[in-house]
Parts: C-alpha cells; structure tokens; sequence
C-alpha cells in the first residue's frame, strides 16, 4: 500500500532525456560493434550451414553471442530478430540435445522427436536457464511473439525427471510456474492477447489438467475487474462452449446467467464492444425465439435510456433481422412491422455513425 | 549573511500543516527560518496525539480560566475553539500505539498537497494507505457499498437502469461540464434537487453521490461547487489505486506536518518546540527594525524581518480581529473500539465467484484422464468466504437516516485501524483496534454528545460493541476564511487563515494557502533587502526568483539525491 513514488513531471523528463543520452551514446558505441557482430553472425550462419553437414562441434562462443545479443543488449538489439532465437535453438539441439536416441517417443508432449546426448539434469538446467532469462525479457518486451515462441520449445523439451521414482516432477513445476507466470502477466496488463493466446496454449499442455470450472471462475474474474476486455470475453465462449458440450453445466440454466452478466456490461457502459460481441455470440444464429425476442426487448430498454447509443441499434437491426428470417412468415403483418423498424433503426444509424453509412444502407 | 545568533529572516509561530509547509519551503529556498510551537509536539491544531496525550489535550483545554489562573493567550483562544469537552477516564493500554489526529482527513491522490509531498520529499517519510471502502447508512437497508468507479458499479446490486443513469452521471461529471446544457442555470441550485430532476436519479442514488461521492455536508449545498469538488475526486481516482483517496500513517496530517519540519530543519531550520513566545514586539511599519521574540527561559531573543503565524500563537495584542463571517462548528466525538466494522461484501453480478470457486474444487478433485494428476488450486486463490476486515473507511449518514439523528445535517464516521499505524495491532491477531471519528456540523450551544449519541449507536450496533475504550466529545469552532490576514497595510505578520473542516479538503487548502504564505514573505523580504535577492549567495538564487504564473513549480526546487523507485 505505498505510494508510488513519482517525479514532477519536469524531473521526469529531464531524467528521461539524461538515460535516453547514455542509451544513444551506448548505441552509437555499439553500432561498430554490431557491424563487427552481423559479421560475426553471417559469419555463424555460414558456419551453420557448413557444419550441420560436416561436423557436430558448436562452440561455445555462439550461444554465448546469442546470449549477449539477446540480454544484454535488448535495448539494442530488437528481440523480434528471430533469426538468433533460431540460432539458440539450433545450437541447443546440437550441443545439448544430440546424441543416441534413449527414450521412445511415447511422450505425448514433445513434438520433436529428438536424441539425447547430454544428461537430462543438464538438459533441464540448460533450458531452465532459458526458461529465466525469457521471463526477464517478457518484461520488458511482453507482446512479442519470439519470445512466447521461445519459451514454448523450452516448455516442451523438458526431459523426464529428476528421476525414474518422480519421472514428472521437472514437467509438473515447470508447467505449474508457467501458468504462474502467464496470469502475472495478465495482471499486469489484463488485454495482452497474445498472453491470453499462450495461457490456452499452457492451460491445454499441462500434464495436470484444469478444470473448465475454474477456467470460467478466471474469466469471471477478470471481467469482474474491468470488463472492457475483449480476450477474457473471448476465453469465456471457449470454456462455456466446452462446459455446455460435454454437459458439466446445464446449458439453459447457464445462458440465463450469462445474459445477466453481460447485460450488466451493456448497461453499465454501452459504449464497450466487448460486451456487445459477447451478447452476439450468445444470441447465435437466434434459434431460440423466446430469447431472441426477450433480447430484444432488454436492449429496447437501453436505447431508451441511451438513445445516441450506436451498438444497441446496430445490434436490434442485427437480432430483428434474425427474427424475420427464422421465425416470422414472409408478408405477415408482424413481419412487416419489424422491417419498417429496421429501415427507420438504420436511418438512424446512418445518421449517428457517418463513416459506416454504406454498411447501415446495403443492410436496408 | 548574519552575525547574530538569534536573527532570522523569518519566525514562525505554531508547527500546524500550513505553517510546516511554508517553513519547509522557505528553508529550502534559502530563507532562515526559526520555527516555534508552545505544545511539547508538532501539528498544532493538526496533530497526532497518543491516547495519554489526547487525555491531556482534553484536559487542558477543559479547564476553565478562572481555575487555572493566568492563562497564556493560546489557551484562552484554544479554549474558544474547542468547547464542551468530555473524555472517559480510564486510558486503554498501549497508549502510545494509537496516533489520534485532531484533524482527520482524506488526501485526494492528485492535489496540491499530493504535489508538495513528492515535490519537497516529504512523501518518502511516511507511509499512506488507500481508503479501501466509502458506505452509506440508511434506515432501511442499513450499511452499504458506495460505488466509486465503473468496476463498482458494474458488481454492485442496482438494477440495471440505474446503473446506466448512475455511469452516465459520473461520466458526466468527469467531463467538463461547465458548459453543459444540464448546468446552465442550474450552478447554485440544491445539489439533491438537481440530481434528482436532470439525471432521473432515486433517492438513493442522490444521496450516495451527494454525501458519499461530492462529500456534502447538507441539503443545500449548492451544485456547481459540489461538482466540481467531485470531479477532482473523480480525476484522482486510479492513481494509487481504485480510492481516489489516501490516508497518511500514524494519524495522517500531523505526521505529514513532522515531515515538513524535517525537511526544514535539514535545510537550515531552527526548531524550538515547548516554549512559550512571552513578548512579541512588532517594529514600527518602514523602520526598518526587525521583529523581537522574547521566549520563556531563552537567553537570548530572536530577531526577524518577517512573522508568520497561527492565529492562536500570537499573543492578544498582535492578534487579527477576530473573524465571525462563515463561521464553521462542527461536533466531534472520536472513539476506540475493538471491532472492526462490516461492509456488505462486494458482489459480483450474475454468476458469483464463490460458486464456481466452490465447484471447481471438488471437480479437480474428482480426478481425471491423466490418473490423478489434478492442479487443486486456482494460481489465485479467491477469499470468497472470509475477506479480511475493512481497516480504514469511511461511512456517510445522510440527513434523515439515523432514527434520532439530525433531518438536515450529514454525520460522517471515518474509521482507522492498525493498518494506517495509527492504532495498536495484536500479535496473535486477537487485538483489533480501530479509532473511528465521528462528526457533523453542529449549531451553537448545542451538546455535541447528545446529536452524536444516536451515530456512535448505530456504530457501536452494527460492530457489536457495548461501549468503546475511549471516548473524547468536543465541539469545534472554526473560522476559515481565504485571504491571509495582513495585520495591518504595512505589516510584516502574516497569519495563517484557518481551514474548512472538510474530511477532504482540508489537505489541499492547506496546500494551498502555504503556497501564498510562502510568496507573500518572499514578497516582504524582497522589498526589505532587494540587494540579497539580487546576487547569486545561496538566499537569493533558485526557485523564489522566477515569478512565473503556475507558482507551484518554483516553490520547491528540483531534488538531487538517489532516484526514487516506482513502487
């Protein structure tokens, strides 16, 4: 419960431009030495390409290069250039992980098969290391796919271990921290999709699974704590989906539920798409004509209340639609009806929202 | 730039909030400052008391003159500001553990106070805490959550066209609204009555943004000073955290108050606490004399060009007339109990998390495919069951929602425990103890005890306490008033107007008029020594050279020293 401590702004800045100085000046010292290392690096390359089929010997020296290249000197050096993650990896397979073949492939989670050489203790110390030296990264970089990319080869070529007693204890804590780690992410910065994108990636790949119940629990919450946020949404029609299909939660039941929670998004801050995405997944393809209409209704009453709001009349011309096609008689009065509120909604909609008048035209 | 001892530019009488921040930044800007307080203890009408201390405030002040005999001028003005005092008699343990302010007070997290402490480095001294919940009382529905921000809203159990009214007002009133078409005309009518008719809003939606939100103090309090009181706390809110509101360690603004003594004593100033200024002799206006402080058993007077004081301190003669317009009497009654209070958790809507928590335990323990191997725990564990008692909070009763309480006028109980340091904590977590602090405008004459009693029931009932562990009642008067009070045209005495009671706006006023004091002396001491301003010796040069409009900038100079973390 402390204070942050922050600067006044003009302190703030003046110290900025004093480390932005000695980064520029870092760089510019750097710059011949990159020159000297992209050398280096074609350099590797050529090495590479020439090795692989000649000889197995990778020196030390490039992992130690790529290593430098991609901590220590990420201020420089963008980790985007994943050329060096290919590197590391490769000289990873060919230092630590080449060998005779010691294990059948009966480990569901490896997609390589590949041939050990070195001890499992330093295959997991090796890529632990790794593992470390990413999260610091993630930090600084979160939204940057190489590095999730990185990490994901690392959590796979976990070996066996320690010991035949405890074969998946390395596996079991490694993929626990990992779900740790992700979440802390998402904590930090709750819209981070690709954190999201790997979270389902951990979630599906740990040895121990969880439950989808407490994947919704999570989702909730999210949402709870700030709802404008599209992939908490986003994850909650995966694990609804799943909970409905395998029948751990009664599907009528949990559709009222979910309306209540999304329409309490909705009213609370009709400007907020997430929500109003979410109300159009649960909709679907408006099978169900009590909810339709029942729908249509709750998000009357919002227009009410909100009468500039664009999503509640983009989203009545989007469910009436559904009305006319699914359920009401071509020609009837009531069908007739709904159509002239259509046009009159798009009219509006015209009017309110400029930039996508030929949208709201074509649809009439 | 002196030879003697005992010669400062300025003296300042009195260690209160606003003369602490003046004699910080004065000190830092170069000025001699010599800084006095007849209390053995910082903060003035602002300090943090220990229970035996407080015991002894209360008792001073509830003398009567004639029994104490001569008594100095600072009593006799305290004894008018602090009338019917009553205390228990018996003083619980651990006395010194409890940090009592005589002035409690919620700091918005952007303001001007907010900006000194950081600016001068006084915010690394002590801690702060966020308030973690506001509620209001009705007689219907009892306590509940006051909803501050969308994520409140969105879990609280209004209905749902309520919460579209209520966002849509508080997105309103975030925005500037002086131009809008709902405030024209509207600026001095009742807050409530303007609420009710341009927002459609019920009453109780009124009454939880009016007292609760905006922090009114009654029914008529008019609505563009109210609005834009709540949009600043609005603004303020995110900052540290969800409360656009902190509360500051062992007692708040008294502690606040130290730190700036500190940061002057650091840089130069003098400090003479526990003495009493026996005479004061003020120089002829344009003499070109300088002010002579006579103190009680001091050897030597001390000398300055320029005065500053708190109204109290300065003996009868030097005193300003005494201010009655926009007279301010509050009741307090400030008690200890030993339970916390409880808030109706919040909750969310729809689907509740404890239900999903609750299944999907035993749906992992079940077990599964992969023959056992089941993660139990969420990574978060949710204390859906028991969340922890609520520390530090503030409960609003509107007019009219106590049975015996008052149909016109706002009580507030703002409550403190051992996680703003200022009450004891138990080791083995049996020892709970909060220092709740009642008040409500009150008329003159009137028993501050007898219009507090049916609040301090109503407490004492939701926390299920048969009597607190100490108890004091006052009343107190206040005569705030926003020009610093020249004594006379030519007059080198500067005295400190004092501060709206306001549980939240006390601390930016004090803020506020600091700032002026410190550029009305640097002012004075310009036009009596412009020479000194001049040259580049340590007195003249940095921040009280520029005379810019946005004075706040120059006042404290920028800090050297290790950079701070961001927490």
């Amino acid at each position: 419960h402390g204070v942050r401590r922050t600067r006044d702004t003009q302190q703030a800045l003046a110290a900025k431009r004093e480390r932005d100085k000695a980064k520029l000046s870092a760089y510019l010292v750097l710059t011949d030495d990159i020159l000297i290392r992209a050398c280096t690096l074609s350099l590797l390359h050529n090495l590479f390409t020439r090795t692989f089929k000649k000889n197995k010997d990778w020196s030390r020296e490039a992992f130690g290069l790529t290593t430098q290249l991609l901590s220590t000197h990420t201020d420089v050096i963008n980790p985007e250039f994943y050329t060096i993650w290919n590197y590391r990896r490769n000289i990873l397979l060919q230092r630590y992980l080449s060998g005779k073949v010691c294990h059948p492939p009966h480990i569901s989670i490896i997609r390589s098969p590949f041939i050990l050489r070195s001890s499992p203790d330093e295959i997991h110390e090796v890529l632990d290391n790794d593992l470390a030296m990413t999260t610091k990264l993630l930090k600084v970089h979160p939204k940057v796919y190489w590095i999730w990319n990185h990490r994901r080869w690392c959590l796979e070529h976990i070996p066996e271990g320690p010991n035949s007693a405890n074969a998946q204890a390395w596996r079991l804590s490694t993929w626990e921290r990992e779900l740790f780690i992700v979440e802390k992410m998402l904590e930090a910065d709750s819209r981070n999709f690709l954190a999201w994108d790997y979270r389902r990636y951990v979630v599906a790949s740990m040895p121990a699974r969880r439950s989808d119940k407490a994947e919704l629990a999570y989702t909730t919450k999210k949402i709870e704590a700030n709802f404008s946020n599209f992939s908490a949404w986003h994850q909650r029609t995966k694990v609804i989906s799943s909970l409905w299909a395998s029948g751990e939660t009664d599907k009528a039941s949990s559709l009222q539920k979910e309306f209540a929670l999304v329409q309490n998004a909705m009213f609370t801050l009709p400007e907020d798409q997430s929500a109003w995405l979410y109300h159009r997944w649960l909709i679907g393809s408006g099978d169900d004509k009590v909810i339709l209409e029942r729908e249509i209704e709750v998000v009357q009453t919002l227009l009410a209340e909100q009468p500039d709001s664009k999503w509640c009349m983009d989203s009545l011309v989007t469910y009436k639609l559904l009305l006319l096609n699914n359920h009401l008689h071509v020609g009837s009065q009531e069908s007739i009806n709904v159509t002239k509120q259509c046009l009159a909604l798009l009219a509006q909609l015209e009017e309110i929202d400029p930039m996508r008048r030929q949208r709201y035209h074509d649809i009439g | 730039m002196t030879d003697l001892e005992g010669n400062f530019d300025v003296i300042i009488l009195g260690t209160g909030l606003v003369e602490s921040i003046a004699a910080a930044a004065l000190s830092k800007a170069g000025v001699k400052v010599a800084h006095l307080d007849q209390n053995p203890y910082y903060g003035g009408d602002e300090a943090s008391l220990t229970l035996d201390e407080l015991a002894r405030w209360a008792d001073v002040r509830s003398e009567s003159s004639e029994n104490s005999g001569k008594s100095s001028s600072y009593l006799t003005a305290q004894r008018s500001k602090f009338t019917s005092i009553s205390r228990s008699g018996v003083i619980p343990d651990h006395s010194r553990h409890y940090s009592i302010s005589l002035s409690p007070t919620l700091i918005p997290s952007v303001g001007p106070l907010i900006s000194s402490l950081i600016a001068s480095g006084v915010s690394r001294y002590g801690g702060y805490r966020l308030l973690e919940r506001v509620g209001i009382y009705s007689s219907n529905s009892g306590l509940q959550n006051v909803p501050g921000s969308k994520e409140d809203v969105f879990k609280s159990t209004l209905s749902l066209i309520e919460k579209r009214r209520l966002m849509r007002f508080l997105v309103f009133a975030s925005g500037d609204f002086e131009v809008s078409k709902e405030l024209q005309g509207h600026e001095q009518t009742a807050f409530p009555e303007f609420l009710a008719s341009q927002f459609s809003l019920t009453q109780e939606m009124v009454n939880a943004i009016v007292y609760a939100l905006a922090f009114c103090s009654s029914t008529t309090d008019a609505t563009l000073p109210a609005m834009t009181r709540l949009r600043s706390y609005l603004r303020s809110s995110g900052r540290y955290g969800a409360s656009p509101f902190l509360v500051g360690h062992y007692g708040g603004l008294g502690e606040i108050a130290q730190g700036f003594c500190r940061v002057s004593a650091v840089n130069g100033g003098v400090y003479i606490l526990d003495k009493k200024a026996e005479k004061i002799t003020a120089p002829l206006p344009a003499s070109g004399e300088k002010f002579v402080v006579e103190l009680d058993d001091f050897p030597e007077p001390l000398t300055a060009d320029v005065l500053i004081a708190a109204p109290d301190q300065l003996p009868t003669g030097l005193c300003p007339p005494a201010q009655t317009a926009s007279l301010s009497i509050i009741a307090r009654c400030t008690v200890v109990i030993d339970k916390p209070i409880p808030f109706p958790p919040l909750l969310s809507s729809g689907e509740g998390p404890s239900e999903d928590e609750a299944e999907s335990a035993p749906a992992a323990e079940e077990g599964d495919d992969t023959g056992g191997l089941t993660s139990n725990s969420t990574t978060q564990p949710e204390a859906s069951v028991e969340a922890p008692p609520i520390d530090t909070s503030v409960i609003v009763f509107p007019p009219g929602s106590v049975k015996g309480g008052s149909s016109t006028r706002v009580a507030q109980a703002f409550t403190t425990g051992a996680g703003t340091l200022s009450a004891p904590q138990g080791k083995w977590k049996c020892l709970f103890r909060y220092v709740v602090y009642l008040s409500s405008p009150v008329a003159d004459g009137e028993d501050p005890e007898q219009l507090l009693k049916p609040y301090l029931d109503t407490i004492l009932s939701l926390t299920d306490v048969s009597e607190p562990l100490f108890k004091v009642v006052y009343t107190q008067h206040v005569s705030p008033s926003s020009a610093l009070i020249p004594t006379s045209t030519q007059s080198s005495i500067l005295v400190s107007p004092a501060l709206p009671p306001h549980l939240a706006e006390i601390s930016d006023s004090a803020s506020s008029v600091a700032e002026r004091l410190f550029f009305g002396v640097v002012d004075t001491l310009k036009a009596k020594n412009p020479e000194a301003w001049t040259t580049e010796t340590p007195n003249g040069e940095s921040s009280s050279g520029d005379r810019f409009v946005e004075l706040k900038v120059p006042m404290w100079p920028l800090m050297e020293g290790p950079g701070e973390e961001e927490e």
